[in-house]
């Protein structure tokens, strides 16, 4: 009796052991994503296998006692997995992890498509990481950005993302024009155009002189601060005040001019503005 | 059966009910009461029974009855006539119908008359007041109105060349990638913002600008905030706006909210919205000669001239009017339609009403011209 | 009579549960960078966050991909999509029963265009074959998600479970 307590209480134990043991499969705890690996079973005769994923569903029946061939394609997209063995009634399961394999290519989000030039800070870039199966890498990774223009230097900056994500500020140049806007990891790159286009007018002159039908009105070459010539089609104001009263017409720059042939026979003061930014006035004499 | 007995009796009782009781006539709109509709066997006896006569044949787009009765029809060629009563060139006129007018004899010297007619057109874009003071004369027994026809000018066969610059779009498609750039909205700006209270009506007014380079179709909304936070009403500026905005062109708006007060409002919220459209920078409208003046009922009107300086017809023009105190705030924004179509190079006069309320305090004014042209190319 | 008026009854209590504003989520903005958000964003987020769960729930309880398309966006959608359909395939169901989600907001781009959100979801997880339970588990997982503006509400782009934050 007492030898065959203690070997009955051991053999209860081991039971036991075993039996919890059983409910878990023994899984590694993260795979990278298109990588395949094996299950290791014990025990003997059919199971049923299931493998359920964030876009992966599968059932197979498989051999207790062998290994169970989990495939790459099966674990292509990131997230948890959890694999199920079921037989006679009796479950054992476990869960994964499949994390993103190295970055394949880069959302690359650029903002304004147009900016003023002169912004500081007015040029977003916004980055995100994924792999080849469009997995959102979230280990550390340096992004560079790079604004560049003709005939001038580009700037570059590089960014460490987080959780796939980097982002940064750049300046708009000084030059109007199209500039390109690149972000690039590791051979990947996508690259964005920002239109840089003047700012408000700056120092709007016009002159003003007596012609047969009336009075021809020209602004001087409409630039900006910066020198830069504004956008054909830019509006600009011209008013006409005389004896018959004002006289108003909105004119869009064509090659950097704005002209006008107002009908006024009579003397009259005239002035130029272009948004909210008002220019010099003329006066003009009455026709001879 | 009981049924068909029921309604007999019912007819039968209705009848007798109908020649007994007297029958009040309705005013039919334009035609005074008491007398037989205008048009339909009518004598012009009178001065005012001709024009009214006259206005009912145009009420019944009756050209041909109405330049039949007209005093100078020697002078006054019939298509003239109908052009100028009906419209043409697909102008406001032509999409309007006269809904009713009031007419009052100015004066009376043995067979010439002066007579006042209020027009009152219904119109695609709202109520159109016309007021014309017709000289009528006495012709073989019967009163004639002479027609004052504006003499259309004609424009003389030219090449207007137009070489202003012209906006498409193309935006990205639905196929595209998250990520793949697209053309930003433009950038607009709410430059000034007043709220005035104009009778029962709360009125918001003010200036946008298009900042951008790009041209811009804009609306402003105003949402109404009373004393607890809640939004009291929305609105948007509808019509009284012009919509599209060539780069750093600047328009007022204008937002009505009937019904409301001041005292009611703790705050107004305010929304540009903009959105990328093609457009052209043709036609160049001209404003010439604005001057205050009273038009002929007494009224305060901004009036003038516009000049179509391009090569095309421009259907329908609408011709917002700002106007500024002295320290340069916007106080009104009226607006008003011009029923004629703007021909090239060819003046055409406006008249925009100034508010009562607005009389002693404008320092200066500014107009714009919204355009609606048929055939865009 | 009596049939049709408990179909019409069922058909409008499963679609107002559907338009319902979904499991409870608690937000949670006071990391949010660079950008500041927006009050209306600020509520519309965990609504629509919520709906996209509901929605993945019910997508996922009765196969039906095509529910996906209002809250769900880009790669989410496709591998929600191929989710479904290797379900269909393989006659195993996942239902998902929703206790709700700590959202917490850490990515909003500079200008307004996407949002990077941890979300501790507490879910009980079933594995159906056919009718059978197969597995069954109450856990508490974490999610990356990427969400962007759609006409008039945010749809969730990336939806990735992830061992930590």
């Amino acid at each position: 009796m007492r030898r065959v307590l203690p070997a009955a209480c051991l053999t209860i134990c081991l039971m036991a052991a075993l039996a919890l043991a059983a409910q878990e499969l023994q899984l590694p705890a993260t795979v990278n994503a298109g990588s395949g690996f094996a299950i290791a079973t014990s025990g003997s005769g059919s199971a049923t296998f299931y493998l359920v994923g964030p876009s992966y569903t599968a059932k197979r029946q498989v051999q207790l006692g062998q290994e169970i061939q989990v495939r790459p394609p099966e674990v292509r997209s990131a997230g948890r997995y959890l694999a199920i063995l079921r037989s006679g009634g009796a479950s054992r399961s476990g869960s994964f992890y499949v994390s993103a394999a190295k970055p394949a290519s880069l959302s690359f989000l650029a903002h304004p498509s147009r900016i003023p030039v002169g912004q500081r800070g007015g040029v977003v870039g916004v980055a995100f990481l994924f792999d080849n199966w469009h997995n959102l890498v979230r280990r550390p990774e340096d992004v560079e950005f790079r604004l560049s223009t003709k005939n001038a230097p580009a700037a570059a900056q590089s960014v460490r993302t987080r959780d796939g994500a980097a982002w940064i500020l750049m300046n708009s140049g000084t030059k109007a024009g199209n500039a390109q806007f690149v972000a690039a990891l590791d051979g990947i790159e996508e690259a964005r155009v920002i239109q840089q286009v003047a700012s408000d007018p700056c120092h709007l002159q016009i002159r003003a002189e007596r012609s047969p039908r009336g009075i021809l009105v020209q602004t001087a070459p409409v630039r900006d601060c910066s020198g830069n010539p504004v956008s054909d089609g830019t509006v600009v104001t011209f008013t006409a005040n005389s004896p018959a009263g004002l006289s108003t017409v909105d004119v869009p720059v064509k090659k950097d001019i704005a002209q006008v042939e107002l009908k006024i026979p009579g003397p009259a003061t005239i002035s130029v503005a272009s948004g909210v930014v008002m220019g010099n006035e003329v006066k003009v004499g009455g026709q001879q | 059966m009981k049924l068909a007995v029921l309604l007999v009796l019912a007819t039968i009782a209705l009848l007798i009910l109908g020649f007994a009781l007297p029958v009040h006539q309705a005013t039919t709109p334009g035609i005074v009461s008491g007398e037989a509709l205008p048009g339909v066997g009518a004598s012009a006896n009178t001065p005012e029974a001709a024009v009214r006569s006259l206005l009912g044949d145009v009420q019944a787009r009756d050209w041909n009855r109405a330049y039949s009765v007209l005093a100078n029809n020697n002078n006054v060629p019939k298509e003239a006539f109908i052009r100028d009563v009906g419209g043409n060139y697909g102008s406001l006129r032509t999409f309007s119908s006269l809904e009713g007018s009031r007419t009052r004899v100015l004066n009376e010297n043995g067979d010439q008359a002066l007579v006042r007619a209020d027009m009152h057109w219904s119109t695609a874009v709202g109520p159109i007041y016309d007021v014309k003071q017709l000289k009528v004369v006495q012709q073989g027994g019967n009163w004639k109105v002479e027609w004052p026809l504006e003499k259309q000018p004609t424009v003389p066969p030219q090449v207007v060349p137009v070489n202003y610059l012209r906006w498409d779009v193309i935006s990205r498609g639905p196929e595209d990638d998250w990520g793949t750039q697209n053309v930003d909205s433009p950038r607009v700006r709410i430059v000034s913002m007043n709220a005035v209270q104009h009778g029962s009506t709360l009125v918001i007014v003010g200036e946008v600008v298009n900042e951008d380079t790009v041209p811009a179709f804009v609306d402003i909304n105003a949402i109404l905030i009373g004393k607890n936070d809640q939004n009291l009403d929305q609105e948007s500026s509808f019509d009284k706006i012009q919509h599209t905005l060539l780069p750093k062109q600047v328009t007022p708006y204008r937002i009505d909210f009937p019904g409301f007060n001041l005292s009611q409002v703790k705050n107004v919220r305010m929304d540009a919205k903009a959105m990328l459209v093609p457009a052209s920078a043709d036609p160049v409208i001209a404003v010439l000669d604005q001057h205050e003046q009273n038009n002929v009922l007494g009224r305060k009107v901004l009036s003038g001239n516009l000049l179509n300086e391009s090569g095309r017809v421009v259907n329908i023009a609408q011709v917002l009017a700002t106007y500024y105190d002295s320290n340069g705030k916007v106080i009104w924004v009226s607006d008003g339609y011009v029923d004629r179509a703007l021909l090239p190079q060819t003046p055409e006069p406006f008249a925009v009403d100034m508010p009562d309320s607005t009389v002693g305090k404008v320092q200066s004014y500014r107009v714009t011209v919204n355009h609606y042209m048929r055939q865009q190319s | 009579m009596r049939h049709a008026l408990v179909l019409a009854l069922l058909f409008v209590f499963s679609a107002s549960c559907l338009a319902a504003d979904g499991p409870r989520v608690q937000f949670d903005i006071s990391h949010i960078g660079p950008r500041q958000m927006e009050e209306v964003t600020g509520r519309n987020i965990p609504r629509d966050w919520g709906r996209a769960w509901q929605t993945l729930a019910v997508a996922f309880a009765q196969n039906r991909p095509d529910l996906l398309g209002h809250y769900f966006t880009g790669f989410a959608q496709q591998k929600l999509t191929a989710g479904i359909a290797a379900q269909e395939k393989s006659g195993v169901r996942t239902r998902y029963v929703d206790h709700g989600h700590k959202l917490e907001a850490f990515f909003y781009s500079p200008d307004g265009g996407a949002l990077e959100l941890h979300d501790t979801a507490d879910l009980e997880i079933q594995v159906l074959d056919g009718n059978n339970l197969v597995h069954s588990e109450r856990v508490t997982l974490r999610y990356i998600g990427l969400m962007t503006p759609a006409a008039d509400h945010w749809e969730v782009r990336v939806l990735e479970s992830v061992p930590s934050f």
